[in-house]
């Protein structure tokens, strides 16, 4: 269970909590903190809209990583150019469109589309009410953010979702098909846990 | 490149590599290699700038652990996915200064960036490896593999496997202790063990004798290892697992036990991962391929697996990378080498139309191997009558199949003429679309080829168009191949083409009078060239389609019956002769032989002709009857029940 725990803080970058858990019961985390802390920088850069200073921190931890994963270092640039638009930056949106983005288009034609949707942005002068403006939102800076904190997770050879989540979906599942067949003691409350008598 | 991207103009930067301030430098090369790390279009561009060698000397000659860390990692990102990159630090000459780093450098993030750089270099075919198999490099790529560092073993485990090129390289790594320490790293980390399995594939592929003795190391232990991660969770490790076995059973089939269970379970594991994104779903079909080859169980297996569904579908994407689109090829080639059932599958379906637009338009796809892979896929789905009447006759596909006899390569030539003798039997007699694009030009070009294999394949599709062609076709090409030509064909100094040359006169005789007549041509000169070979030739393969032309001829009119019977019953002063075909029917080696010549006899005896009599006389005289009289008993029924019509016709003659 507490190895359960511990692959939870350490895959989602709690690094504190993982300091503190493994103060309080010795188990050992299954990476690096080090890396870790590496790691959630990088999260955070992209997470303030610093998409340039991201990119300079992962390939400082492994310059593989983006050189052999066109799809993430497309939305990378993708995002830079976003973060262009949203500071109202015009110019240096286009020509930044042009010479950064269009090249990854050329190399790869799966991009244009992407591609297409993300330059409609600067056809707009009010972003809140445009088809594409969800690209604005928050939530786009959070879908780049995982695409790359995955990436390294992989290129460490750990695996990029914890197991706890995983588990718990499997638990509801076993229940669910048990709960057809016979009556078990069952856990209703998640959080603690306990284990329910059927009723009689 | 503007200015707003902060980082200077990209002729500054280059400029500042080679500048004399540290700091001014370690920016520069920081820059640059943020600049090129995932944008081919800019590696290009500071290619042709000068950037490499200054990158180069910056890692052969500073000492700071920045610079060298920052140096490393630039040439790596160069050398990463293009050749014009790996080709530029090639000759700037990184490679002994990445070695010397690896073997001596004491820092952990100069040691990683270098073995990264040495293996985004091997990745390459520019990479130089016969060099690396050399004594000190070949010691220092085995202690690497024993490193602590992970990265480093993985790096060192690659480029061995990159390096197995030819069945000496296989044995020059093992001899040094290579297998043995590859075994070891098995039991390591995922990411150990993934090399292992990288490196092992490489070592086994093509090579029985070390497939063995993989197999059989240690009591079966480590292969027990690459078996139990066929099922392992992580895609990359069931997908090299698979590799490696699939290598050990392709070139040693069932070297150990329940080795068929294993296959079975390994092709529905490669089956799921056709569909797994990066490297693995790239090279899965080309391990399926090898899974399947020359096992009609498995094909069906995989049929059932909707191996040829999801591959068909992969067809379909666009821009395919080339390794990928070779291995789904190749796969299909194989599964639909021998089902009916496959073939159907991947012609048929709706889905199945966009299929066969993406295989005809891979036969000129730039790569050779692709090429290759369309004419083996075709070849095998040409063995399928139905398909022959329908798709393989439509000139969408005959006209760029056949461009490709003319290709640049004499390996797509060869595949090309493969697919098109089975595709020539079409089964029309008119085979129109054949002439209309040319190919049969073509195919009597290749015949008069230098290189025997191409002549041999281009007398069978020669020999494939005639089969049950009507007059017209036969006319045509007799008078572009011409009689001198087809004469030196039967007598040609390889046994095979000789075959395939008098089975190309079989055919053209076959069916009716005027078919025969043709053989009569220039003073019988095609007649003459056969019988000669016939009493010449050693092989019974050539021997039995010569015969065969003989039966065909006897089957014409009186004068092409006397025709033959001069030649099986020579009459001379001496009276009695023995016939030359006796030896063919005392052949107890080819029972082939032995029908062909019955055939004959029996065409000359057929009692519903006005010489027969006279016939059946002089074979009795050569000695024919007797023979046969001994062959009542042939061991082979096709024999046997052609000996008692021939006796039975000789009998009921005699009787008049």
């Amino acid at each position: 269970m507490n190895r359960l725990v511990m692959n939870y803080f350490v895959t989602e970058g709690y690094v504190e909590a993982a300091e503190k858990f493994y103060k309080e019961t010795g188990t050992e985390p299954d990476m690096d903190l080090g890396t870790i802390t590496d790691r959630m920088e990088v999260r955070k850069a992209i997470q303030c809209g610093n998409v340039q200073d991201a990119i300079e921190k992962v390939n400082d931890l492994n310059p593989e990583i983006l050189d052999t994963n066109p799809q993430l270092f497309f939305h990378l640039q993708q995002q830079r150019l976003i973060e262009l638009i949203r500071s109202g930056k015009v110019e240096e949106a286009l020509e930044f469109a042009q010479e950064e983005l269009a090249p990854r288009g050329e190399e790869n034609h799966e991009f244009l589309q992407e591609l297409e949707r993300t330059v409609a942005l600067l056809a707009f002068e009010d972003t809140s009410s445009c088809p594409v403006g969800d690209l604005l939102d928050v939530s786009q800076r959070q879908k780049t953010a995982s695409e790359l904190n995955a990436a390294i997770l992989t290129s460490q050879s750990h695996e990029k979702d914890p197991k706890l989540p995983g588990l718990l979906k499997m638990l509801i599942w076993v229940q669910k098909q048990l709960d057809e067949k016979v009556s078990y003691p069952r856990i209703n409350d998640f959080a603690t846990a306990a284990l329910e008598d059927p009723a009689t | 490149m503007p200015a707003s991207t902060g980082w200077g103009r990209p002729e500054d930067l280059v400029e500042n590599l080679s500048s004399m301030d540290t700091t001014a430098r370690l920016k520069a090369l920081r820059d640059v290699k943020n600049q090129i790390i995932g944008n081919k279009t800019k590696k290009l561009s500071y290619i042709k700038l000068g950037a490499v060698p200054r990158v180069v000397e910056i890692l052969a000659s500073d000492a700071e652990i920045p610079l060298l860390v920052q140096s490393a990692a630039a040439v790596g990102s160069f050398a990463c996915g293009n050749e014009a990159g790996v080709k530029a630090v090639l000759d700037s000459g990184v490679l002994p200064h990445l070695l010397k780093m690896l073997s001596f450098g004491d820092n952990k993030q100069v040691v990683e960036a270098c073995a990264r750089t040495l293996k985004m270099i091997f990745q390459s075919s520019l990479a130089p490896r016969s060099e690396m198999l050399v004594g000190q490099r070949m010691e220092l790529l085995l202690n690497l593999l024993n490193s602590s560092n992970e990265n480093v073993a993985e790096v060192a485990a690659h480029v061995l496997a990159r390096c197995c090129e030819s069945v000496e390289h296989q044995q020059a790594i093992v001899d040094a202790g290579g297998m043995q320490r590859l075994v070891t790293l098995l039991s390591g980390t995922i990411r150990r063990r993934e090399a292992a399995l990288d490196g092992l594939a490489a070592l086994v592929k093509n090579n029985p004798q070390l497939s063995l003795q993989l197999a059989a190391m240690e009591q079966g232990r480590p292969l027990a290892l690459i078996i139990k991660f066929v099922k392992d969770k992580i895609p990359r490790t069931r997908f090299l697992a698979c590799m490696c076995l699939a290598n050990i059973s392709r070139s040693c089939p069932f070297c150990y036990p329940q080795e068929w269970d294993i296959r079975t379970s390994m092709l529905a594991v490669i089956v799921k991962l056709l569909e797994e994104p990066g490297q693995v779903g790239e090279e899965s079909p080309i391990v399926l391929a090898d899974i399947v080859a020359n096992n009609e169980e498995l094909q069906r297996a995989a049929y059932k697996f909707d191996a040829i569904v999801k591959l068909s579908a992969l067809l379909q994407r666009e821009s395919l990378p080339t390794k990928q689109l070779e291995g789904i090829l190749m796969a299909l080639a194989e599964l639909c080498s021998r089902l009916e059932e496959s073939r159907r599958q991947l012609l048929d379906q709706d889905p199945g139309k966009n299929a066969q637009a993406a295989i005809i338009s891979a036969l000129s796809h730039p790569s050779e191997s692709v090429r290759v892979a369309s004419c083996t896929c075709i070849k095998s789905l040409s063995r399928s009558v139905k398909n022959l009447r329908t798709t393989l006759s439509d000139e969408r596909l005959v006209f760029p199949l056949f461009k490709l006899l003319d290709d640049p390569s004499p390996v797509v030539q060869v595949a090309a003429l493969s697919a098109v003798s089975n595709v020539v039997l079409d089964f029309t007699p008119h085979k129109s679309v054949f002439f209309q694009c040319g190919g049969v030009s073509q195919l009597i070009q290749l015949s008069r080829s230098m290189d025997p294999m191409l002549r041999l394949n281009a007398v069978w599709a020669l020999r494939n168009l005639l089969y049950l062609a009507d007059m017209a076709v036969k006319e045509k090409v007799i008078s572009e191949l011409t009689v001198s030509t087809l004469t030196s064909l039967i007598h040609d100094p390889e046994e095979m083409v000789q075959e395939q040359a008098l089975a190309f006169v079989r055919n053209l005789v076959y069916g009716s009078v005027d078919s025969v007549q043709q053989v009569f041509a220039e003073e019988s000169a095609i007649l003459i060239a056969v019988e000669r070979q016939l009493c010449i030739a050693c092989r019974p393969e050539v021997c039995t389609q010569g015969v065969y032309v003989l039966s065909n001829i006897a089957a014409g009119n009186e004068l092409h019956k006397e025709a033959v019977m001069s030649f099986v019953a020579p009459v001379s002063q001496e009276g009695r002769n023995p016939s030359p075909i006796l030896r063919f029917l005392q052949d107890m080696s080819n029972p082939q032989l032995r029908v062909a010549a019955v055939w004959c006899v029996m065409n000359l005896s057929y009692p519903d002709s006005p010489g027969a009599v006279t016939r059946v006389a002089r074979l009795r005289e050569s000695g024919i009857e007797q023979q046969l009289q001994k062959m009542v008993d042939d061991p082979c029924l096709d024999v046997k029940d052609r000996v008692k019509t021939a006796l039975e016709q000789f009998t009921g003659l005699a009787n008049v």
